[in-house]
Formats: structure tokens, sequence, C-alpha cells
């Protein structure tokens, strides 16, 4: 057995430290963004007496988790009533660890420093396999509350996911083809530099400005939607129909942990937009150095795009209404999925045509 | 001596949970052991050095063939927590055959020697996997295909004859 490189463990140790800072860190200030957010756009105050802005209602919301009674509903399934809230966030920390979050640099010691948790070549995969995990939470929640209502947003969430992660794919497999590779680093310095477009105007490479891309952007902006349960998808949760879908029941840190686990997969279906279709970690029209200052300058940019799509996410809830359940389904297999397919045929005339 | 532990906890995990999706009375805790067995057995084939596989196994049996399993189990609300043992004859036969099959497999197993992979390295990346099925393998890749598109074909006309798919909207 060789030894164990001591350096590059810390390395690894430091990177998650940080990315799960920063994905713990998510919750609290996307609930302070929701709620000023949705103030905003209903023209009215939004929660603004604790500390400035209201910033440390969220803090204030946390203590109020902790300190409220934990039910259980007496028939209940103990054990999976217990693991599901778990079982939904482990998928929204873990696919976070394939997407990279900055520009690659040398340390003064000559090693690498990549900004990814782990480097897998097969990352775009891993991403699907552990967020199509995530359904069972809601599903095992729903199920093992014995409650009418719950184990209806359980059945609803496992019909949508399912439909919806077929466009995702699909559509994702269009930046796959272009890139030529499965795993995300390989797929963000694809995007860096310029093109033209049309002969006219001068892009950043990014995914999204390629005309072979537009649709596979649309069929994933939205399937995204569907596949982290947000309005106007939200129909595991449909306040107005199922009480609370499958978090009915919940109460205490249990219902914190499905609410955790919502922001996070919003966060980490941000970042995975931002890897494909946005550029990941490139400034347009700028060559980061390569160099410390140019990897700070990346992690800002790849932050400011995460952000501004969160923004986004919480923008559309309070913008459009829910659909209706069998337009939904509708959506999934008669628009967005034929089109991801249409998608992927046209990428791959632009490749046969070189013009990719 | 790390990949020892490992498959032996996973080992232990698949054959645990497959053991309880036979055994267990309740059908959904049924269907979620089996998905447990399923990504237990994924970490064997990044044991094996083929992630590709594990990741494919994750997504279409775990992730997409098992959801469907919980979505129709949990829509027809099978709650009867214990079914009673109402044909003797099939318990027998099945358990028989499950017998008969996994000490044919032990035997055989033992027979040949199949403990260890062959060595060399092995490359299961997209790519190899991609050209294996569109070159060497492309007929029966298109036989699967239609044997696919037959049982869409067969499902939709089952459906239909039923007469519930008669009114526009469910269809």
């Amino acid at each position: 057995m060789h030894g164990i490189d001591w350096v590059d463990v810390g390395l690894s140790g430091l990177k998650i430290a940080v990315v799960l800072g920063a994905m713990l860190n998510v919750t609290p200030i996307m609930v302070w963004v929701e709620r000023r957010g949705s103030a905003l756009i209903q023209d009215r105050p939004g929660p603004n007496r604790v500390g400035p802005f209201g910033l440390f209602q969220s803090f204030a919301d946390a203590l109020k988790f902790i300190l409220k009674e934990d039910m259980l509903p007496a028939k209940a399934n103990k054990v999976l009533y217990t693991i599901a809230p778990m079982f939904g966030l482990i998928p929204a920390l873990t696919t976070i660890a394939v997407v990279p979050w900055g520009r690659p640099f040398l340390l003064p010691s000559g090693r690498l420093f990549e900004p990814i948790i782990a480097n897998v070549n097969i990352g775009i995969l891993l991403i699907f396999a552990l967020a199509s995990m995530g359904v069972y939470g809601i599903v095992m929640a729903g199920w093992a509350s014995a409650n009418k209502y719950s184990l209806f947003g359980g059945i609803r969430a496992s019909a949508q996911m399912i439909s919806y992660e077929l466009s995702l794919t699909l559509a994702a497999v269009s930046v796959l083809m272009a890139a030529g590779s499965l795993s995300l680093p390989d797929v963000v310095w694809r995007q860096t530099g310029s093109f033209v477009l049309f002969n006219a105007v001068k892009l950043p490479a990014w995914n999204i400005f390629s005309p072979a891309m537009w649709i596979a952007f649309v069929v994933f902006f939205v399937s995204a939607f569907a596949e982290t349960n947000r309005l106007p998808f939200d129909f595991a949760e449909a306040e107005a129909e199922l009480v609370a879908g499958y978090h009915t029941e919940y109460s205490s840190m249990k219902f914190a942990l499905f609410f955790m686990s919502e922001y996070m997969a919003m966060a980490t279906m941000s970042a995975l937009i931002t890897t494909l279709f946005l550029g990941g970690w490139d400034i347009p029209w700028y060559n980061e150095p390569p160099n410390a200052l140019g990897f700070a300058l990346s992690v800002i940019a790849f932050t400011v795009k995460v952000s501004a799509l969160l923004f986004v996410f919480v923008w559309v809830r309070w913008t459009i209404p829910r659909l209706k359940y069998d337009l939904l389904m509708k959506l999934g297999w008669k628009v967005f999925l034929p089109l991801a397919v249409i998608n992927i045929v046209i990428v791959a005339l632009f490749i046969a045509r070189r013009w990719i | 001596m790390i990949s020892f532990i490992i498959f032996f906890f996973f080992a232990a995990v698949a054959v645990i949970f497959a053991a309880m999706v036979v055994l267990h009375r309740n059908p959904v805790v049924g269907a979620l052991s089996l998905v447990a067995s399923f990504f237990a057995l994924a970490v064997m084939y990044v044991l094996l050095e083929a992630p590709f596989l594990a990741a494919l196994q994750v997504i279409v049996y775990a992730g997409a063939i098992m959801v469907l399993f919980l979505f129709v189990i949990m829509l027809l609300n099978l709650q009867h927590q214990a079914e009673p043992h109402t044909r003797p004859v099939q318990q027998f036969l099945g358990y028989t055959t499950s017998a008969a099959f996994g000490l044919a497999l032990i035997y055989y197993l033992a027979k040949y020697g199949v403990t260890k992979l062959p060595d060399g390295p092995f490359v299961s990346d997209a790519r190899t996997i991609g050209i294996g099925m569109f070159q060497a393998y492309i007929f029966p890749f298109e036989m699967v295909s239609i044997l696919l598109l037959a049982a869409i074909v067969g499902a939709l006309l089952l459906s239909n004859r039923s007469g519930l798919a008669k009114d526009e909207e469910t269809s």
C-alpha cells in the first residue's frame, strides 16, 4: 500500500468544509430572500422586525423549529417516518460534490488545486443518480405518515419526478454531446472563451448562447422547477388541495429538514444549470489569469450566477400560479420530452456539420 | 484492505435487504428494501472499477423503475399488513425453485473457480460501452429495442380494451 497524501486529504477536507458550509447557509439566506422577495412582489413589507431588514428572522425561525414539539402520528410507520426527512437531505447535499466552482490554479508548491470535491469522469451521471434518490424522501414521508393527504403528495411526487427526470436528463444529453464528456469540469472548459453568433455579435461561448442549445435550456430550466418541487410544479405540497402534502404530519426539526432539503436542492439545481448552460465559473469577455486571483474571481462569478438563478426560483414562485395536475403530466410527456429529443437531433446535426 | 471491508459491508446490506423484500409483509417496505439492495449492488460495480455501470444501475433501477413500482403500490393502496397464505402449491414451488437455482449457482461458481476477475485493465467508460453497443452488439441492441416497443404497444392495447382510455383526458 502506498502512503497517504496528507496534503491532498487536508485540501479535500477544506473543500468539503467550504462547500458544506455554503450549502448549509443557503437555507437561512434563501428563507429570508423568499419572504422578503414575496413581500416585494406582493407589495407588502414582509418580515422587517428582527435585525436590519429582518435579516435575523431566519435565526428566529430556526429557534422556533428546535423548540417545537416533535409529533409522531399514532398510525405512522415509525422507522420510515423518522428516516424520510434525512433521505430528502442526503441527495441535496451530496450532488454538489461533482460541480466545479472555480478555475483550477497551481499552488506555490506546484500542486494543482481543483475547486471541486470529487472530479469523477461520470460527474453528470452521478448527479442524476443521486438526484433520483431524492424522491424517496418525499414518497416515504407521504406513505409513512398514514394520512390521506400525505399519501396523495407522495404519489404525485413520484409520478412527477419520473416524468420530468426524463426531459431533464435528455436536455442534459444535448450539452454532454456537444462537450463530448460526462465530466462537469470538461463541460465548463468548453464554454470558456467566446464565439461570434450569426456573424454579428461576439458572445461568450456559453451553451445558452449557442443556437443548438436554446430548446435544451428551456426544457432543462422548466424541468428543474418540477424536479425541485417548486411552484408552479409543487404538486407534492399543493397547500390549496392537500393541506401541506407529504409533510402535513411533520413538525419541529423533521419539518425543518424538508425545508432545508428543498432549498439545498434548489441551490444544487442552480449550480447545475450554471455549469451546463451558463459557463460555470467563466467570466464573460475576460480571460481569468491561471493563479489565485483568477480563482477568486471565478468563484465570485460562479456564486453570482447561482445566486441570480436562486432569485429566479423565488421570482417565478411568486409570479406564476400552480398548474392543473393533468396539465403538468401533459406538459412533461407531450411537450418537453419530444422537444428534448428533437434538440438532441439538432445538436447531432450541428456536430455533424461542425458548427459547434 | 479498505475495499475488502467495503465489499463485505455492502454485500451484507444487499443480502439482508434482498431477504427483506421477500420476507417483509408490507409491500411498500419491500419495495424500499429492494431500492437499498440495488444501491448496495451499485457499490459492487464501483468496486469492480465500473463506475459508469454503477451510475446506470442507480439511475435506471433504483431511481426510475422502483419509483414506478412504489407509485403503483401506493396508488393501489395495498394496506393489508399481513396477507394469509392461500396458495401452498405455488409457495412450495417458489421456494424449491429458488433454492435449486441458488445451489446450482454456488456449484458452478465453485466448479469453474470464478472467484476473481481475470487480470488486465478494464475500460468500462461511456465511450467503450457505446462503441460496443453500436458496433459489436448492434443486433441484440436493436432486438431489445423492438422487444420494448412490443411491450409498449401491448400495454396500450390492453389499457384500451378495458375501455378506460376512451375519453381524451386520460390518454
